[in-house]
């Protein structure tokens, strides 16, 4: 593994993950700025940013390519992730547990000032778990939703025809909660937490601080030091840095 | 003539060629001079009708009716001339008798007398589209006297008469029904629910509303109250061979989606706000969003909240120590 960093950092994301999350960001924001348009269609700002993109035929012409996009990436990521398990390299770190819920509990009761010490998260903690799976929610809903929308007539030939309006009804509100969840959760989790602010750049360098990670993610820091992957904190002085794998790399070699 | 072009082409290329240029130039220019001449000729009222305007053309004029309504006598020259009858009609022809002066007196009593009695006028060329009408279901509520059901000029006005099949008459059909079909007082009267809101909020109604933005005119355009439900032969939706009867409503929607399957019919919602016992499953569809997003946003939220206060709280303690 390459050293891309001077600092004490280890790699947490691949690169083919950030290429993927900066898709996801241009699809997401484009879906939703031609998307939301249609939603508050009656207003005065959703005109004009109708007649900005070139008439409603034009902003959905945008959408549905974008969609079409965002589901061609979903199935990238489904077809990655199957691809890393059958590799081993895929150790369910996003797999939502009865840890979580605990987890959930705990952090509470020690932002709330019950308990003194934060739990110790693993690789990634209930917050990221969280978002996580909001968007895949989210984008099997609004996929499926919209391809519904998009292709009423041959839906009828199969299903009952109000799942056309039912549809339309699930898109809209779905639309509502994604954006809402990510202004709120995301844009807070990774821009306005204090220690984080402007934002958190481990999704874009692809790397996180060893500092950083033994204090938000203590349990994955433990297993990296075990794994010899990273010093152990009494040996911290230590100049040699190596880079953890994430779940897409391979694994490492045996200490 | 497909054969002939080549050859001639290859035997005398370049005087032909100008001769026929300018053959097309000369023609081009001849149709748009006589199309100016005669917009011109068009546009210019004749000598009968610059009579009538000279009193009509003044705005304010009206008349009072023996039931004591007003009603307007000046008629806006331009609008006229503007209108689908402007260069076809003169005056003369929808008021025969009014060609002397002083005028014989109304026999209408009250304003809806006079408009009724008006519609016999259009009769004379439009005699199709009136027994169309006569026939409908406005038509046959018409006869039987109700004050409400339209006549000829509620919906195509008289002096502005616009074309039907322009893309703006189109656009304003749905405003257009819905002064009526939008209004509850007058629905209860007949006992028949107001359907426009509900449409307007319908796929068709946002999308007609939205394309109208930018483009008069749609090559797909979504569909507006005429297109289902007809234009002068508007039948009731309880009539068996109504369009939007439930027999025949699967044929009328596949008029625009030719490739429709046999359950579309219930993808639209018949103009009602879903609720229990209108598209039920709309309905949950509404209910579980309006709890699921503040349901998760406030639990997000309260997170949120906690976290940066934790934090504060920290700093405050850090700061004091």
């Amino acid at each position: 593994m390459r050293r891309r960093h001077t600092g004490r950092a280890v790699q947490r994301f691949t690169l083919a993950q950030r290429i993927e999350h900066f898709l996801l960001i241009i699809t997401f924001n484009v879906l939703a700025f031609t998307g939301l348009p249609q939603k508050y269609f009656f207003t005065g700002w959703a005109e004009r940013i109708i007649r900005l993109m070139g008439g409603i035929e034009t902003t959905r012409l945008i959408h549905r390519t974008f969609a079409v996009l965002l589901i061609l990436q979903s199935l990238y990521h489904i077809g990655a992730v199957l691809a890393a398990r059958r590799a081993g390299r895929e150790r369910g770190a996003m797999s939502i547990t009865f840890r979580d819920v605990r987890d959930v509990l705990l952090d509470v009761a020690y932002l709330a000032g019950l308990r003194r010490e934060k739990p110790a998260f693993g690789r990634y903690d209930y917050r990221q778990k969280f978002e996580y799976w909001a968007v895949v929610w989210g984008t099997a809903i609004m996929a499926i939703t919209g391809l519904i929308m998009w292709f009423p007539e041959f839906l009828a030939r199969f299903f009952p025809g109000v799942l056309v309006p039912a549809a339309r009804v699930a898109h809209g509100g779905e639309a509502i909660l994604a954006v809402a969840a990510v202004i709120v959760w995301h844009f807070y989790n990774a821009h306005f937490r204090p220690e984080i602010f402007p934002m958190d750049p481990a999704m874009f360098t692809g790397q996180v601080e060893v500092e950083r990670l033994r204090r938000e993610h203590a349990e994955e820091y433990a297993r990296l030091v075990e794994a010899g992957i990273v010093a152990p904190p009494e040996a911290e002085d230590v100049p040699e840095v190596e880079t953890a794998p994430g779940p897409g790399a391979s694994p490492p070699p045996p200490p | 003539m497909g054969t002939v072009k080549p050859e001639v082409a290859v035997g005398c290329p370049r005087v032909l060629l100008r001769f026929l240029v300018a053959l097309a130039g000369t023609v081009a220019l001849l149709a748009v001079l006589a199309g100016t001449v005669g917009q011109a000729a068009a546009a210019a009222p004749s000598q009968e009708d610059e009579t009538c305007l000279a009193c009509h053309g003044t705005p304010g004029l009206s008349l009072t009716l023996p039931g004591g309504e007003s009603v307007s006598v000046s008629v806006d020259s331009a609008l006229l001339r503007q209108s689908v009858h402007g260069s076809a009609l003169a005056c003369a022809t929808c008021h025969p008798d009014h060609t002397r002066y002083p005028h014989p007196p109304l026999i209408a009593r009250t304003l809806r007398d006079y408009r009724v009695e008006r519609s016999e006028v259009c009769k004379t060329c439009h005699s199709q589209q009136a027994d169309e009408f006569a026939g409908s279901v406005h038509g046959r509520a018409l006869v039987m006297g109700f004050p409400d059901v339209p006549t000829c000029t509620s919906c195509h006005g008289a002096h502005d008469v616009m074309r039907a099949s322009s893309p703006a008459f189109r656009n304003n059909t749905p405003q257009l029904c819905g002064s009526c079909h939008g209004n509850p007082e007058i629905m209860a009267r007949y006992g028949l629910r107001p359907v426009y809101e509900a449409y307007t909020r319908e796929f068709h109604g946002v999308t007609t509303a939205l394309y109208k933005l930018t483009k008069s005119y749609s090559p797909t355009p979504a569909a507006i109250c005429y297109d289902c439900h007809g234009v002068h032969d508007i039948k009731d939706t309880e009539d068996p061979a109504a369009p939007v009867a439930r027999r025949n409503i699967l044929t009328t929607c596949r008029r625009c989606h030719p490739t429709a399957g046999r359950f579309f019919a219930s993808a639209w919602t018949e103009h009602k706000t879903p609720g229990p016992d209108a598209s039920p499953l709309v309905w949950y569809v509404q209910i579980f969003y309006r709890v699921l997003i503040p349901a998760v946003l406030g639990f997000l939220a309260v997170l949120t909240v906690l976290d940066l206060s934790r934090w504060a709280g920290d700093r405050l303690k850090g700061g004091r120590a």
